[in-house]
This record gives C-alpha cells, structure tokens and sequence, in this order.
C-alpha cells in the first residue's frame, strides 16, 4: 500500500485516510487546523487565512477560520467521521511583521482567537497548539496516527 | 466605471500599471545603483493578477527563505508595498555595501539586517514618490518592518491585508540586473481595489 502526501495550499482543504499524510507551507499569519478522527484515521488539514467570512456569496469557504472549520467538519462527516471523535491541533498564527494598527494589526491574533471559538462552539476538543510568536511554521500531519511536524527557520522540529 | 476586482481591468489599465511599475522600478534602480556605485538595471516590469498559491509558485516556492521589507501605503491610496530580498540580492548588497562577504541568512547581524532594511526603503520610498508625482496624489509611508522568513509567509502578509476584498493579489513591480546578472529583488506594489480605481482615474485611464 502506498502512502502518499498531498499538499494543501492557501485558503484550501484536503481529507487524507489510510495513513497519507498531509502538509502544508509556509503558515504565517494564516492558521493550519489538524482535525481528525482516530477511529476510521481519517484526517482533514486546512488553511485559513482571516478570521470571519463576511463575504457576500461566501465563495471561498476555506479562506475563513469559521466557515473553513465548519466545511470540512461536514466533509469530514459525509467521508463517515463520527462529529464526537473529532479532535484538533492547531498552528500559525504569527506575526510576520511587527506593525501596529493598519490593516495588518493583529491578523494572526485575531486568526487563533477565531479558531479557538470556533472549534469551541463546534464541541472539537483542542489537543495542541503551536500558535503566536513571529516565525513561520511548515505543518505536516499523518493521517495513521494523527500525528504530526511543525518546521520553522532556524528552530528544531517540534512534533505534536 | 469603478471595478470590483483586478480581474476586471482593462489591457488599457493594465499597460498603465505597468507603466506605473516601470517608472518606480525604474527609480528605485537608479536608488539602489548609487548606494551599490554601480550599474543597475530593470528587466521587463510586470503586472500580475494571480491566486493566492500562484504567486507563490511565482515567487520561487513557499519554503525559501527571503528578507522581507514592508511598508504600509496610507494617505490618498490604501496599499502594501514589499521589497522581496533573495539570498543573491543580499550577497551583493552586504559585500557593496559592508564590504563583507555572505553566504547564508544565518550570519545576518544587527548591522546587516539594518542595511538591508534601509536599501529596502530607500527603494520602496523612491518608488512611491515617483508614483505619487506621476499621479499627483499624496500617499504616506509606515516605517518599515523588515523579517527573514520562508518567504510563503512573507507574501501572505498582502494577500491577508486584502484578502477579505479578493481571491486574488495584484502585484505591480519588477525585477534588476546588475553586472549583468538577474538580481532576485522584487518590489511588490498590492494597491486595495478602492484605491486601484482612485489610480486609475487620477491618471486619466478611467472614464468618471
């Protein structure tokens, strides 16, 4: 059986079973979000960008923590996941440049606090979170065991 | 008649923000080439339209790491302006301008990041004034904020500042040669949609 590793790119999602993992570059401001259900070891990583969809249309459900959380926890559901096994870890969220106030304030804060109330509201326990700081995070997930790597420039690997 | 999103410009709007590109890149080569004492060109400026993981690819790959310096564009126009800074544009400008030689990011100290933090606005300056006396509009600059990062996350900064507006991020900018190489440093201009459509019709390209 081979184990293949699908890359999730910005404002994007993707499902993985039967231990493919998952990956995605490069998290600055922006927020990967590991949800996962040990029992069938189905995985889902998505990437957002901003923290509400006040989009009219909302086209790009994936760019928004609360719309992206929402979709792929359906997705997750019609791919067979039971909603009460459903766990995440999360990471990103940083600050890439220090500026005050404009129209960067505080995007990565802002991106982590929406995530938290989302994943609350939705009843998703969040095991771990690698969030903050001003360094960019590279996260990997595997969908066999629903573990996973954060890289980042010139720190060790953490794994979670 | 305003547009909604960059995709809805015209080749007309879009030569003349490439022209824009051209006379900033133009001045900011002209910038760089005297703090170097050397010559320094620009290749072909370039306006692009692309999706978020497009111009990422575009840029060289998200996990490379680049310096970044960014500025906040305020005044008249809403904008972002971000000088890209490469691994060999930061070689050639620490070695011209320290007169020390450098191989990697990781030797970068206070004094070399500083340096490359004012060749990146004294660039970004001189491109928006030349900007603003071609449109006569007044904009404002931020001080800079300078990061050494994968550089997937340095170009997320614009596009999360108008990603609420747009799927796509609108860069206007360009690229330098210097002793006849290809220098990777490029000068990204991210105007909002609103002052996109003020540009334009301060420079007369769109019809009241």
């Amino acid at each position: 059986m081979s184990e293949d590793k699908f890359v999730v790119g910005i404002a994007d999602m993707k499902l993985a079973q039967r231990g493919d993992k998952l990956i995605t570059y490069a998290l600055g401001s922006c927020i990967g979000i590991c949800l996962y259900d040990p029992q069938i070891k189905l995985g889902a990583l998505v990437h957002i960008m901003l923290p509400l969809n006040m989009e009219a249309g909302r086209k790009n459900a994936f760019k928004y923590a609360d719309t992206g959380i929402r979709e792929t926890l359906a997705q997750m559901a019609v791919a067979g996941a039971n909603r009460t096994k459903i766990t995440a870890k999360i990471a990103g969220g940083a600050t890439m440049f220090a500026l005050t106030g404009g129209m960067l304030g505080n995007i990565g804060q802002r991106n982590a606090e929406s995530v938290r109330q989302v994943l609350k509201r939705e009843g998703i326990p969040l095991l771990w979170e690698d969030v903050g700081g001003t360094v960019a995070r590279t996260m990997e997930f595997d969908s066999a065991t629903g573990a996973g790597t954060i890289r980042s420039y010139g720190q060790p690997v953490k794994n979670f | 008649m305003d547009i909604k999103n960059y995709s809805d410009l015209s080749s007309l709007e879009i030569d003349t923000l490439r022209e824009i590109g051209s006379i900033g890149t133009g001045n900011a080569a002209t910038a760089l080439s005297q703090l170097l004492g050397k010559e320094v060109r620009i290749t072909l400026p370039e306006v692009r339209i692309m999706g978020y993981n497009e111009a990422i690819e575009w840029i060289g790959g998200p996990e490379i790491i680049t310096a970044g310096v960014l500025t906040q564009l305020g005044g008249e126009i809403n904008g972002i302006m971000l000088s890209v800074q490469q691994m060999d544009f930061v070689k050639l400008v620490i070695s011209e301008v320290l007169g020390e030689p450098i191989e990697k990011f990781e030797q970068l100290r206070e004094m070399q990041t500083s340096t490359l933090m004012e060749v990146g606005n004294i660039m970004l300056s001189t491109f928006i004034n030349a900007l603003s006396a071609l449109a006569g509009i007044a904009i404002t600059l931020t001080v800079p904020a300078f990061a050494v990062d994968m550089q997937g996350a340095i170009l997320e900064a614009p596009m999360a500042a108008f990603g609420g507006q747009s799927d796509y991020i609108m860069t206007i900018g360009g690229n330098f040669v210097c002793d006849g190489k290809q220098v990777p440093c490029r000068l990204l201009l991210s105007p909002d949609v609103r002052s996109l459509n003020f540009l334009l019709r301060k420079l007369g390209v769109m019809d009241e």
